[in-house]
């Protein structure tokens, strides 16, 4: 990796935060968000290279991260979301792909070297961007 | 025929009737005219007199006309009007589904207000238990969603945790204890996942999307994906591909694919080392066939006629240490026979092992 890239992680319970940022060390930078709008606004900040993102968040939630990320008129509107939650209904998966996410990983279901992986996978651009 | 040619038709035939009547009876009082006063009237009054059988019958036939215009016309009106009015307003609620209002009758007969009331009445009672569906359904779909979450959370938590220190440094018997303890997370995590999805089939909630499928790209994606579980279980897996192209097939392309999963995973995980698990397809005429075989431990006979029910783990399962909650199967066949096809198994003859046989339809 020639620089670290900027992640942003939306994740409002702090076990899973910490235990993403365990791994997520020194691979990325890594910004955290535990709302939708901390999201938003560390967003607009930051510029993130792809952006791991939570649904059930306090306030604002991730359907509205999303939304509001890809209603942009910049750039950065098509930057890659993996979104990355315990809802699992086939109507979450459909709602998140159609509001722009690219991919949909069941936080559950999933290792945290897979998460890496799909991260990689994003942003080497393998995965194409809505 | 419609009620208004009916009155048309009845109109048209008593107009003529009376002119008929009138004109013959003219005709006839005339004749008895004729009859009764032969010289006297004959000449010079025969013209007046014709006039005014002429005249007078005009009237007749005009007054005739008029009233039975002017009757034909209430009927219509009391009877076709509010009849028309009914069904554009059926047919206005179907298209937009609002409701006609009462007062819109009050001019109607009164065999029309009842009719309008009593279908008021019927749709209100159909709409609330409408109404009432989709509530609980909502109730339903809220729970699945929140026990989801709620199990979930906690569950990567602790799977999170374990894998980061399996990664760790500890001595063996530290690792035996953090490996299964990691093992049964995943365990209860693909359990927690096939509840839910149970849930969701049984609530009526699981909707498919059917479309035209190419089956062998399909087998090929399975094949690869699963090439990495059973190099690592030194099993040989492959896709014996047919000469003959397939048709596609009419399926839910990501819930067959689910199925297809579950009886690859299954035959790799029953295949002792150096077995083999061979995909194949096969088209028929209404259906595309797929068969999983694999060398494996196989179905015991009597494990046979439960295999498909839920919960149900054959007994040779439970001595295995591996992933399989009793579900799959279930919900497996479910979606087979949901697709309009079906999901069966065989004992191989003459080897081992079992050649699992999902059908789907063929699309048109």
């Amino acid at each position: 990796m020639t620089d670290t890239r900027f992640i942003l992680v939306a994740e409002d319970d702090p076990v899973l935060k910490n235990l993403l940022g365990h791994t997520f060390a020194g691979k990325y930078q890594t910004l955290y968000a535990s709302n939708g709008q901390e999201a938003l606004d560390l967003f607009e900040a930051n510029k993130p290279a792809a952006v791991l993102l939570d649904l059930m968040m306090p306030g604002v939630d991730g359907f509205a991260v999303i939304e509001g990320i890809r209603k942009r008129t910049d750039e950065y509107k098509g930057v890659p979301i993996i979104v990355v939650s315990n809802l699992g209904q086939q109507k979450d998966i459909d709602r998140a792909k159609t509001l722009g996410a690219n991919e949909y990983l069941v936080k559950a279901e999933v290792s945290v070297e897979e998460i890496v992986a799909k991260i990689e996978s994003v942003l080497q651009g393998t995965t194409p961007a809505v | 025929m419609s009620v208004r040619s009916i009155l048309m038709l009845l109109f048209g035939g008593v107009v003529a009737a009376a002119l008929v009547v009138i004109i013959g009876s003219l005709a006839f009082v005339k004749q008895q005219i004729t009859v009764l006063f032969p010289a006297s009237v004959a000449l010079a009054s025969d013209d007046a007199l014709r006039m005014l059988l002429i005249e007078q019958a005009v009237g007749l036939v005009i007054a005739s006309v008029v009233l039975l215009g002017a009757m034909f016309y209430v009927l219509g009106k009391t009877v076709l009007t509010p009849l028309k009015k009914l069904t554009t307003a059926l047919e206005q609620y179907e298209t937009t589904g609002e409701r006609i209002p009462p007062e819109e009758f009050e001019e109607s007969p009164k065999e029309f207000q009842d009719l309008i009331a009593s279908f008021d009445e019927f749709t209100e009672r159909i709409e609330a238990a409408h109404r009432n569906d989709l509530e609980t359904s909502r109730i339903k779909s809220d729970f699945i969603s929140t026990a989801a979450h709620q199990l979930r959370t906690p569950l990567t938590g602790i799977r999170w945790a374990l894998e980061a220190l399996q990664k760790g440094t500890m001595n063996d018997d530290q690792r035996v204890l953090v490996n299964s303890a990691v093992d049964k997370s995943r365990d209860l995590v693909a359990i927690v996942g096939t509840l839910l999805d149970i849930s969701a089939i049984e609530s009526g909630k699981y909707k498919y999307n059917f479309q035209a499928t190419d089956m062998h790209a399909l087998l090929v994606e399975v094949a690869n994906d699963f090439s990495y579980l059973a190099s690592n279980s030194k099993v040989s897996l492959f896709y014996a591909q047919e000469e003959a192209p397939l048709p596609r097939a009419r399926v839910d392309r990501d819930r067959i694919k689910w199925v297809l999963n579950n009886l690859v995973e299954n035959a790799i995980r029953y295949t002792p080392p150096d077995g083999t698990v061979r995909l194949s397809a096969e088209a028929g005429r209404e259906r595309v066939t797929i068969r999983v075989r694999d060398t494996g431990i196989g179905i015991p006979d009597k494990d046979r006629a439960n295999i498909f029910e839920r919960f149900y783990r054959a007994e040779n399962a439970t001595a295995m240490q591996n992933a399989g909650n009793g579900l799959g199967l279930y919900i497996a066949r479910t979606i087979a026979k949901d697709h309009g096809g079906d999901l069966n198994f065989a004992p191989n003859e003459g080897g081992r092992g079992t050649t699992f046989i999902l059908s789907v339809p063929v699309a048109r």
